[in-house]
Formats: structure tokens, sequence, C-alpha cells
């Protein structure tokens, strides 16, 4: 293992590349190595546009990489929670989480039981009833985390799942996700463009760099300690992307 | 069920549904103008004492059309099977043509331009020519179908495109097949659009079944309007005019209820902020 961790690999992505579009194609990732330990939280830091987004659709299988290889250690699929919109509006929330369960072909009764169990967990016990408008922003994603943790799959794919919140609310979010974690212990890829949420969240932190996309450094955050915020912003200023 | 612990903070318990209520206030502001306007109406016919046969009141409308209430009522079932016919055959047309187009690039290459250029043309003017070709009732329904059909197509189009395509990812890494995705997601994401176009429909099939009548008809309250009018039975064509009005109003408050039980997400009261 080139980085020496003795924890297991839950994710190796290998040279993988991929051009979008047409006439002419855009090239969107040159080269993208990455591994992710399993159980742990791997940050992926990067200026907007960069092809994050896309990266975490090729490690979901939704998109087949012109070059290179994914190879997850999962049992299932790996399941992704996009930024914003992640609930269906004509559902309730207890619909919206019980999705994640019809979809494996539990049927219905018992998706909504478990649904309502996940739903609790993320402390919104209570709010089963409620369509997704009549929630808050915060609310709303905390239900998108426990469809996804209904979803049962032991790899997480967070496309900057708190970008859309302010700060308060997406501190009381990291704290839920930190606890959720605790709980069933999922690998876990985080998109952010938040140098602060990477290195409170991850175990360790890449830089990715501006599109077409490589992943230019690499991480640990405990072993960076108290400097780690600042290594990052030095890593990103050496891709050029930071000021 | 096992318990499973909850993250902490837990947010305070949600607050009960409000219940809806009847807004006398809002219907009194919805009744006030025509009433205002009848009101009108009746006092300057009282002054100016107009021929009847040119502009008769509202009260002598009402009063014939009371007395020709079964004349009114043969022709007025006529036209809202018409329309009520029409309007059917232009929803599940129309659904299923929004669906080809939206779903095949190809399809949609082929139909659209055809369909937006069929709206182009006077449609009023096939109606001879419908009237040649089959029989009355199926002329006259192909012409309010006709009318109707182009703001389902478009709103059904627009509707089935809108999907927000964050969500069909999220929903695929979920396990969603495109069958799934299509019932469960893409078309309750079109259905806000899609009534808004029904709600078009259902005035434009009013509008249809009337023209139909009117120029290529005996029966229904288009072919009363022009055959009153050319009696100057001129009351009778006024009393026409209310009751064409009455059902226009009524299929689309008809659509309108549907709407509210389809979509019971979007009710006010159900949204923060909404009133
Ligand atoms: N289907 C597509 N066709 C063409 N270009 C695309 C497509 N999807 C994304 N792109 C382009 O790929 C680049 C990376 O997009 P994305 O992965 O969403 O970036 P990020 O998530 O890092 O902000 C962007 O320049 C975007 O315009
Ligand atoms: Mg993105």
């Amino acid at each position: 293992m080139p980085h020496g961790y003795d924890t297991e690999i839950a994710i190796r992505v290998d040279d993988v590349h991929l051009a979008l579009g047409d006439d002419p194609p855009l090239a969107v990732l040159a080269g993208v190595d990455l591994e992710a330990c399993a159980g742990e939280v791997t940050a992926i830091i990067g200026p907007s546009g960069c092809g994050k987004s896309t990266l975490l659709d090729v490690i979901a299988g939704l998109v087949v990489p012109d070059s290179g290889s994914v190879v997850t250690a999962s049992s299932g699929r790996p399941v992704l929670m996009p930024q914003r919109d992640a609930l269906m509006p004509w559902r309730t929330l207890r619909d919206n989480v019980a999705a994640a369960a019809e979809l494996r072909g539990t049927p219905r009764g018992d998706a909504q039981a478990l649904a309502d169990r996940e739903v609790a967990r993320v402390g919104l016990a209570g709010f089963g009833d409620h369509y997704p408008h009549a929630l808050s922003g915060g609310m709303r994603q905390r239900g998108a985390l426990a469809r996804t943790l209904l979803a049962e799959s032991d790899i997480w794919l967070l496309d900057e799942p708190f970008g859309a919140l302010d700060a308060l609310t997406r501190s009381e979010m990291h704290r839920v996700l930190m606890a959720v974690r605790e709980q069933v212990a999922p690998t876990i890829v985080l998109v952010t463009h938040e140098i602060a949420e990477a290195v409170a969240i991850a175990d360790s932190v890449l830089v990715a760099s501006p599109g077409p996309m490589r992943i230019v450094s690499r991480m640990r955050v405990a072993d960076a300690g108290p400097d780690a915020a600042h290594e990052v912003l030095a890593s990103l200023r050496a891709a050029g992307v930071a000021a | 069920m096992t318990t499973v612990p909850q993250v902490e903070p837990a947010l305070p318990a949600a607050a009960a549904p409000r219940r809806p209520r009847i807004r006398w206030g809002q219907v009194a502001a919805a009744v006030a103008l025509p009433l205002a306007l009848v009101l009108v109406w009746q006092i300057s016919a009282w002054i100016m004492q107009p021929r009847e046969w040119i502009l008769p009141s509202p009260a002598t409308i009402a009063r014939t059309g009371w007395d020709v209430r079964e004349r009114l009522w043969h022709h007025a079932q006529w036209t809202m099977l018409i329309t009520v016919v029409g309007f059917a055959l232009a929803t599940v047309v129309g659904c299923l043509l929004a669906a080809l187009i939206a779903r095949s690039r190809v399809a949609g290459l082929m139909l659209y331009p055809w369909i937006i250029v069929s709206q182009t043309i006077p449609l009023v003017a096939l109606a001879p020519l419908l009237v040649l070709w089959m029989p009355e009732f199926g002329a006259m329904v192909t012409l309010a179908a006709l009318i109707s059909i182009f703001p389902v197509i478009v709103a059904g189009v627009d509707g089935l495109r809108s999907t927000d395509p964050e969500l069909i990812r999220a929903v695929r890494t979920l396990g969603a097949s495109p069958g799934w995705t299509w019932w469960h997601v893409r078309v309750p994401a079109a259905l806000p659009r899609l009534f808004t176009g029904l709600r078009l429909a259902a005035v434009f099939a009013v509008t249809g079944a009337v023209v139909g009548e009117l120029v290529a008809s005996d029966r229904g309250l288009g072919a009363l309007t022009r055959l009153s009018a050319g009696q100057f039975e001129t009351p009778v064509t006024f009393a026409a005019v209310v009751i064409l009005a009455l059902i226009g109003i009524a299929m689309f408050l008809i659509v309108a209820v549907a709407e509210w039980a389809a979509l019971p997400y979007l009710r006010r009261g159900t949204r923060p902020g909404s009133r």
C-alpha cells in the first residue's frame, strides 16, 4: 500500500481518465488516483468545476470511465448523497427515506417502519409526515442522511452535503454525521470546498487540481496535527487554487 | 421494533398540521366584481332602456333563460359531453405524445415542430372538413381535442424535462431502475406543470366545442348562439353565453380540484411562508 497505513482499502481508483460531452469532448478526469481506507472519512477538496462530482459518479458506477479502474471492497453499491434536492418533494419525509428500502425490495410496510427508525436516529422523530417543503435546509439534509443510512451501503459518497447550509447548521450536521458514523462505520468519501470542514471531519484529505482533475496531494489529518488546515491551504496554493 | 440510539441534538417535536377552512372574505372578494358589473348593467338598462334584441338587461336574460330552460339544457348537455370527451381525449393523447417527445430525441425532432405548426393554422377552418369525414359527434370532439391538446403537450414535455438531475443521480445510487426513475421521479416531478397545462386545456376544450358547433353543427350551445342571434332572440343568445362561461369555470375548477387532490404537497399551509 503506497501510503503505508495498515488499514484495509475500501475504494481504489487507479489512473482514471474521462472526457465528457462531444464536439469537442472536455477532459474532466485526467489520471485520478485515490485510495480510501475502510471505515474512514476521506475528504476531497478542490475548486468548483474541477470534476469532483464526476469522480463520485465514476466511483458510484453511474459513469464508466474512458480508462483506468475503480475497485470497491463493498458488498453492495456505494450510495450517493448530493448537496441539494436530495429528497423528492412529493413524498413525505418517511416515504423519502423508505424509498431506500423499497428499492432493495423491502415490502412497503416494512420499509416505512425501517424509515421511521432512521428518521428517529437522525433526530427527526415526529417529522415523518412532513413534506420536504415544510422542513428547514438542515432538517432536509438530516432526512437525506437517514435515507443514506437505510440504503445499508458500506460506502457513502457525500457530494458537498452541507454546502448549502449556514455555518451554525453545518457544524450541527457535522456532529450528526459523526454520531451516525460511530454507529454504522461506513467508508465515507466527502467532497467539499471548505478546508475547515475537511479537517474537522476527515481522517485524510486529498487536494484536487483545477480541471482536468488529478489528485495533487494527500495528507493524514492526525499526522499533521494542529497544522492540518494550514497544510491543506498550502497544498491548494501549490496547486494554483487558493490565493 | 428495535430502538436505535438517537443523535443529539434531537429536534423539538413537530407542530400539528393546520386544518383547512373556508375563507369567506376571499369568497366575497372573488364574487364582488362580477356582481358589481351585473348591477351596473341592470341599472344602466333601467335608465337607458335599450331595445331588447340589441342589449337585454340581466333581468330579462335571467327571465328568458328560465323560460327556455329545457331548450338550453338540451343544448348544454351536448356541449358538455363534447367538452368533456374532447378534453379527456386531449389529456390522454397529449400525455402520451409528451412522454414520447420527452423520452426520445428522434420523436421530439419528428413531432414537436409539427405540433407547433399545427397551432399556427386556424383549427376552426377544419370544422367543415371534419364534419365531412366523420359523424358530427366525432367531428366536434376531434376539434375540441385538437384545440386543447397543445397546452397538454407543451406543459407535459416541459414538466418531464424539468426533473432535477441531482435527484435522479441520488435515486440511481439507491438502485432505481430507469422504469422506477420514470414513474417515481420524472412523472411526479412533471405533474405540477402538467396540471397548469390541463387547466388551460379544460377551458380551451369549451372553446373548441363551441367553435365547432358554431360553424358546423345544429346542436349545442355554440349552435344555439348562432341560431338564436339569427332570429333576434338576443336574450337566449346571452343566456347561452352565460351557461358557456359557467361550463368553462366548472371545467377549470374540476381540474383545480383534481390538482389539489393529486398534489397534496403543494397545498397552501404545507409550505412555510405560504398563506
Ligand atoms: N455531462 C456533461 N457533459 C459535458 N461536460 C460536463 C458534463 N458533466 C460535467 N461536465 C463538466 O465537467 C466539469 C466538472 O464538473 P463537476 O464534476 O460537476 O465539477 P465539481 O463537482 O468539481 O464542481 C465541469 O466543467 C462541467 O462543466
Ligand atoms: Mg459538484
